[in-house]
């Protein structure tokens, strides 16, 4: 082999067990799709003080792992690890208009936080970044209580792609 | 699981918070599955606004209110879940709001969760019918 190919089979070599795919294709869908200009979910306006935008809080974590602090009571598969964010559906996606409601503690501040969970629905399952966790969720049957549920109703179809955190505010009156 | 008939019937509810007042009480326990502005996800999930206030119009409808297993099986007290319907009653009822409305109270409230109808499907058929009598094309689902 010349001296080029072997420099070149190192480095790709390198690149290759240095780099995740999965976390670079997220990062990238997510910035090809432009997902921070995206229009906020419709329950994003329901903020719990009197502004049209509930005042997002400081956070620290990261949104692609699923210890990440919106995700307390996520059973799903992370939205941002699907071209979309905590935020936002991926691009084909619906956002379901029904949702499911709890508080997280955000470890910034050690405030509660209302959190709605709006699974992103119209295609199959997204596949990555699969999160199980369920502070506040009970067995299904509880059906209102219960995260195991698929909550894609009202969109074209039930068909569930990835879960959503959309942070609505302080849980305080 | 999809569960379009019991969803019909339930509201989406979680975690419920220490110590809220009427608003809060609804983003936790109500506003999932009916929306913040009341629209619901119509035929699964009523739409409130511009319909609610209808079914005070109609016997049987005040108790409704309270009964319907959202409500009713809610982690709410009796007193929140009486702050609650009569919020949601001053945000969301708009045209259909009565021209007179007695709030709920915590022991209205309480006496109705004591005694739900065996089948509240039927009731809610029931309720529809002679609400459309009566507001033909103010209602329609």
């Amino acid at each position: 082999m010349s001296l080029f190919d072997r420099f070149v089979t190192q480095r790709t070599r390198t690149v290759a067990r240095a780099t995740g795919r999965r976390h670079f294709l997220a990062r990238l869908g997510a910035t090809l799709a432009g997902t921070s200009a995206l229009p906020l979910l419709p329950v994003a306006r329901a903020a719990t003080t009197e502004s049209p935008r509930a005042p997002q809080p400081q956070e620290q974590g990261d949104p692609l792992s699923c210890d990440y602090w919106r995700y307390c009571a996520l059973d799903g598969l992370l939205c941002s690890c699907c071209g979309g964010s905590a935020n936002s559906c991926p691009p084909g996606t619906e956002p379901g208009p029904v949702t499911w409601i709890g508080t997280c503690k955000n470890p910034v501040d050690g405030k509660d936080y209302v959190i709605s969970y709006n699974d992103c629905c119209g295609k199959t399952a997204c596949g990555r970044c699969n999160c199980n966790r369920n502070e506040g969720d009970r067995p299904v049957y509880m059906p209102a209580k219960s995260n195991d549920i698929n909550w894609c109703h009202g969109t074209a179809n039930n068909l569930y792609h990835c879960s959503t955190s959309v942070v609505l505010g302080l849980a305080v009156e | 699981m999809h569960l379009p008939a019991m969803l019909a019937l339930s509201i989406c509810v979680l975690a419920p918070a220490a110590h809220a007042g009427p608003r809060l009480d609804y983003t936790l326990n109500c506003m999932g599955c009916h929306g913040v502005d009341g629209l619901g996800a119509p035929p699964e999930i009523p739409q409130l606004k511009d319909r609610m206030g209808y079914y005070l119009d109609v016997d049987g409808g005040r108790a409704y209110l309270v009964q319907v297993p959202g409500a009713r099986q809610s982690a709410l007290t009796d007193a929140a879940l009486a702050g609650v319907l009569n919020w949601m009653l001053d945000q969301f009822a708009g045209a259909s709001k009565p021209a007179h409305l007695d709030a709920y109270s915590a022991d209205e409230v309480s006496r109705l969760r004591a005694t739900p109808p065996n089948d509240i499907a039927a009731v809610r058929r029931d309720l529809e019918r002679a609400i459309v009598a009566l507001h033909p094309r103010g209602y329609s689902d």
